[in-house]
């Protein structure tokens, strides 16, 4: 990237770039939160979300309203603002969004292939799958029955395709195999994008090295913590984790070792990002669980990436505060449909 | 009537019988390469599977790819593009459709190959292994497509028949519908009686036509065989009554210019009747040509002699326009023609039609007879014989040759419009006398009408008796002491130390009586009406005509309270504009003079340019120049000097009649009388379908 980049950034991008930031301005507020608490039926969320930027989203819905609709709906949206920045954007920064593409259909390609195994069939699943991570040869993923087969025959033409250097393997899929599918998929996906990201240079490697060194952390303590009480090994666990983060190497290697939550929070306590997020982690049944925590830093980390400009880490700021957005709607819905008023404010403000 | 096929009613979106015929020329295509006979050979005898389907034109080449990979070369694969696209069940969008054909052998590949083609969302049909089976399905299916192809046949021709016989009466049944619904539209209008039984609806009708309405309410309960008869009552009312003007296809016309301005109020005066001449004539004294106005006659003629031709009549915009003024161009037309005569003027060029009064020759004789080397010759009316007596219509032909032409007319013209003008304005007072007397309001008369008069005679009137009297009185041999008017007209305001030698004598005398008479109407203007009102309000019983205002005094202010102030203000400000009007109007008339001189110059100026260069060139080649050159001529006189310039005049006239005539007296407050009639339905058909 040459020197001084920010004086031809909006040649290529300022258009775009002017868009996410307008769209990002019709983020629900936070009077829009405390209006939506307030809601007593899933008809009265419908009416306040109409008032805000979602609009007459769920006009064409017919009766009875209900939370996965709302959800569909969203994601729809969401896909639609997407498609028009992927569709209009320019090189690097279309595939950037390539990449942003590829931790969906991971997600998509794994969830295909869990319902295989459970002899799902095809289109039930389909509709489970987030739109932004849909392509053709997704429907055909079913077929293979070991990795290099849905390599060879499915993934070879797709963007995933690179990262499945690692994790080439004769086994089986079964559930287990296809969990560290996943991860191992996730791994290379990580340290790609953060390798681009850093070869782009700039402000973009400024605000998106970080973002992607926490992602890495957190899959890290993630994958830590859900290990705990499988037969996964510590070896194997260790080659689970993506090393572009912080951790790398030593708090990866100590990660490694970890045996129960106590002793991940004594790795974490050598960093001072991660020592206050364990902190803040509840114990028992009254606080924060650890997923929240770090929801609220990655929102937090998604904020700020607006105080730059002329980088590329708008755009993924954007889709993943808009996924947050999504994720606490459905929480209020599905607290006010279910009646289950007590847990509603646990929603992950976006300030 | 129609059998409809069972089953499935709308077959998959691609017909069978061409997927088939496609296969089928597939197979030829592999037969008749020798290296592939031998190959399907084999294959047939390895009990080779077969996949057929259709596939979007977009996917192909990821399908194959992808069967290709999964496969790993194990199955061969041929397409060939539909002939026609086809819709996607999915989207319904129209796109292009390949046939493909998968061989393939194996269980195995079998599952894979199949699960490929569900998920590039292929449509897969059977395929038969032998041939003969695939011979039957064709024939089967080629029979059934046939049959649907006779049902479809026959509905479309049933529903042809069925709508061509809708068709025949659908513009009866339109109207019919429309009738009925502004029937309901009235009757939603009316009220209920208090037992809820009957409607009861309170209309206008005009009193002439009672009769007719209390036959036609009698008719209508006897026909409808009602049990209660419809009956008719009228209401004595303080309402103003809504005006109603009946007009016939030539009065129209004119009656739409004045409407145009405001709808006359209940019973006043209708300067629509008067317009009928005045707005034609006003019109040719701007747009004075013989030819022209002779042109716009036949136009019109034209129209008014195929009125009833039904493409005139459905005619749209400004033919329409054209149409419905048929009567008002026929008549500016004629009075053009008449104009034209008086200027002498016939497409920028006079007539000679009784031989000019002026001899030239005379001129010679006399002792007075110009020098050889002059350019110019005057003609001196005062030499004997040179002038004969006046040319019998109008101006006279030998003035198209003068150099001083246009001095000479517009002199004439100018004094002419001031003359028209005047007598037109003071129409327009009179007229008011007309209406103050049918609304009972004698005092106006005295009090508005006759200052107005006054004002206006004492000073515009002198000025016309000044014109004419100078044309009367001094000849060719005075005229050199003729005092100019406008120096004796503004003399009679200021007064002159110097005295002027006048027209006649005693002239000072008369001008200061005018004078005196004029400065005495404008108190009485501004003042008379509203004191006179005050007076009959405070102590009507001073004088002894207390019997007639009482009455006044009821009808003109009612319940509502007296306010001097209020009628103060209005009466001083009609005042103000009265006699201010007076003036800026008259000055207003001018603009006769100044649109004729304009069309004039405007149609001489065509004619130096095109006519006279094509008629300078020699005769051998003048004719094929005339020719492209009479033709612009007459293209450009048609568009600059007719339309364009009649449409300029026109707008004048109009603005004659609506600012300086119909303000002297017209207030044009009142509504239109509108009522029902199935005639003012819309009789097209095409608004309602579009």
């Amino acid at each position: 990237m040459l020197e001084g980049a920010e004086f031809y950034f909006n040649v290529d991008h300022g258009y775009l770039e002017g868009l996410v930031r307008g769209c990002k301005a019709s983020l629900l507020t936070q009077q829009d939160y405390i209006n939506l608490v307030q809601c007593e039926t899933l008809e009265d969320v419908k009416i306040h979300l109409q008032t805000t930027d979602y609009g007459n989203f769920l006009a064409n819905q017919t009766n009875p309203l209900t939370v996965s609709k709302i959800d569909t709906e969203m994601r729809k949206k969401l896909c639609r603002e997407f498609e028009y920045f992927w569709n209009h954007s320019l090189e690097p920064l279309s595939t950037f969004f390539t990449y942003m593409t590829c931790s969906y259909m991971i997600d998509n390609v794994i969830l295909l292939m869990n319902g295989a195994l459970q002899k799902k069939s095809v289109k039930e699943i389909l509709v489970k799958c987030h739109p932004l991570g849909r392509f053709t040869e997704m429907e055909a993923v079913n077929i293979a029955e070991t990795p290099s087969d849905l390599f060879n025959a499915v993934l070879v033409e797709t963007p995933l395709a690179p990262f499945f250097q690692d994790c080439m393997s004769e086994n089986t899929l079964d559930e287990l195999n296809i969990e560290l599918l996943r991860n191992k998929l996730y791994k290379s996906y990580l340290e790609a994008f953060y390798k681009f990201c850093k070869n782009h240079g700039d402000v973009t490697a400024e605000i998106m090295c970080p973002i992607l060194e926490f992602e890495a952390d957190r899959r890290a303590f993630i994958i830590t913590l859900n290990s705990f009480g499988t037969e996964l090994s510590k070896d194997d666990r260790e080659t689970l984790y993506p090393t572009c983060g912080k951790l790398y190497p030593e708090g990866l290697r100590l990660l490694a070792q970890a045996e129960d939550f106590e002793q991940m929070r004594r790795v974490a306590d050598h960093y001072g990002v991660y020592k206050p997020l364990f902190e803040a982690v509840g114990d028992g049944s009254g606080g924060k669980t650890l997923e929240d925590v770090f929801y609220e830093r990655e929102v937090q980390m998604n904020v700020l990436a607006f105080n730059r400009q002329f980088h590329y880490g708008v755009f993924y700021a954007y889709t993943k505060l808009k996924e947050q957005e999504m994720r606490n709607i459905v929480w209020i819905a599905e607290c006010t449909s279910q009646r289950h008023r007590t847990k509603i404010n646990s929603y992950i403000p976006i300030v | 009537d129609i059998p409809l096929p069972e089953g499935e009613t709308s077959p998959p979106a691609p017909p069978l019988k061409q997927v088939l015929e496609m296969q089928c020329s597939f197979l030829l295509l592999t037969q008749s390469d020798n290296s592939l006979l031998s190959i399907d050979y084999s294959l047939s005898l390895l009990s080779h599977r077969f996949v057929s389907g259709l596939i979007n034109q977009g996917k192909v080449e990821a399908f194959e790819k992808m069967l290709w990979r999964v496969c790993k070369g194990y199955t061969i694969v041929t397409y060939a593009e539909l002939d026609e696209p086809l819709e996607d069940p999915e989207t319904g969008e129209v796109i292009k459709w390949y046939v493909f054909l998968i061989s393939f052998w194996g269980e195995q590949i079998g599952h894979k190959v199949k699960k490929i083609c569900d998920c590039y969302h292929c449509h897969v049909y059977p395929y038969p292994n032998t041939a003969e089976e695939r011979k039957e399905i064709q024939e089967g299916l080629n029979t059934r497509i046939q049959d649907l192809y006779t049902v479809l046949h026959k509905t479309e021709d049933y529903l042809r028949q069925v709508l061509c016989k809708a068709a025949e009466s659908v513009y009866s049944h339109v109207i019919q519908v429309k009738k009925m619904k502004a029937i309901y539209h009235m009757l939603n209008m009316c009220s209920f009686d208090v037992t809820n039984k009957c409607l009861i609806a309170e209309v206008w009708c005009p009193e002439a036509d009672l009769h007719d309405l209390r036959r036609a309410l009698e008719q209508g309960s006897r026909e409808s065989g009602a049990t209660i008869p419809s009956f008719m009552n009228t209401i004595p009312t303080k309402e103003t009554p809504p005006t109603l003007i009946r007009t016939n296809k030539f009065t129209e016309g004119f009656q739409n210019i004045v409407d145009a301005y405001g709808v006359g109020s209940y019973r006043e005066v209708n300067p629509a009747l008067f317009t009928i001449i005045t707005f034609p004539f006003l019109f040719a004294v701007m747009f004075g040509d013989f030819g022209h106005g002779f042109v716009m006659f036949l136009f019109a003629l034209l129209l008014v002699l195929n009125e009833n031709h039904p493409r005139l009549n459905q005619s749209q915009e400004i033919m329409r326009m054209f149409f419905n003024g048929r009567y008002i161009l026929l008549l500016m037309g004629l009075f053009s023609v008449y104009t034209g005569l008086i200027y002498n003027d016939c497409f920028s060029k006079s007539v000679n039609l009784f031989g000019s009064g002026w001899n030239v020759s005379a001129m010679y004789s006399s002792s007075h007879a110009p020098a050889e080397h002059s350019r110019v010759l005057q003609l001196d009316p005062s030499v004997p014989g040179v002038f004969q007596g006046p040319y019998p219509l109008g101006i006279d032909p030998i003035w198209n040759l003068a150099t001083n032409r246009l001095t000479f007319l517009n002199s004439f013209k100018m004094k002419m419009s001031v003359i028209l003008g005047i007598i037109h304005m003071t129409f327009g007072v009179i007229l008011g006398i007309f209406n103050h007397l049918h609304f009972r309001k004698k005092f106006n008369i005295y009090l508005v009408s006759v200052p107005e008069l006054l004002f206006m005679l004492c000073i515009f009137g002198y000025l016309i008796f000044m014109i004419v009297y100078k044309w009367l009185v001094y000849s060719a041999e005075t005229s050199r002491v003729a005092p100019s008017i406008l120096i004796e007209f503004i003399n009679m305001f200021l007064f002159p130390a110097s005295e002027t030698n006048g027209l006649y004598s005693g002239q000072e005398h008369v001008q200061r009586l005018l004078l005196v008479v004029t400065a005495l109407s404008v108190p009485v203007l501004f003042l008379g009406k509203p004191l006179f009102l005050l007076w009959l309000h405070n102590g009507r019983s001073c004088f002894g005509v207390s019997r007639v205002s009482t009455s006044l005094h009821v009808c003109l202010w009612g319940a509502s309270g007296f306010n001097f102030g209020e009628i103060l203000m209005t009466q001083v400000i009609h005042s103000i504009e009265y006699c201010l009007g007076c003036i800026s109007n008259t000055a207003s008339y001018l603009r006769l003079w100044a649109l004729s001189l304009a069309h004039a110059q405007l149609s001489d100026v065509l004619w130096t340019m095109l006519v006279r260069v094509g008629l300078r060139v020699d005769t051998t080649y003048g004719v094929l120049l005339l020719l492209p050159v009479i033709a612009l001529f007459a293209v450009l006189t048609i568009f600059i000097l007719l339309i364009m310039e009649g449409l300029s005049a026109f707008l004048h006239a109009i603005r004659l009649h609506w600012v300086e005539f119909q303000n002297k007296f017209y207030v044009g407050a009142g509504t239109k009388f509108v009522p029902f009639s199935f005639r003012l339905l819309s009789s097209k058909f095409s608004d309602d379908v579009a």
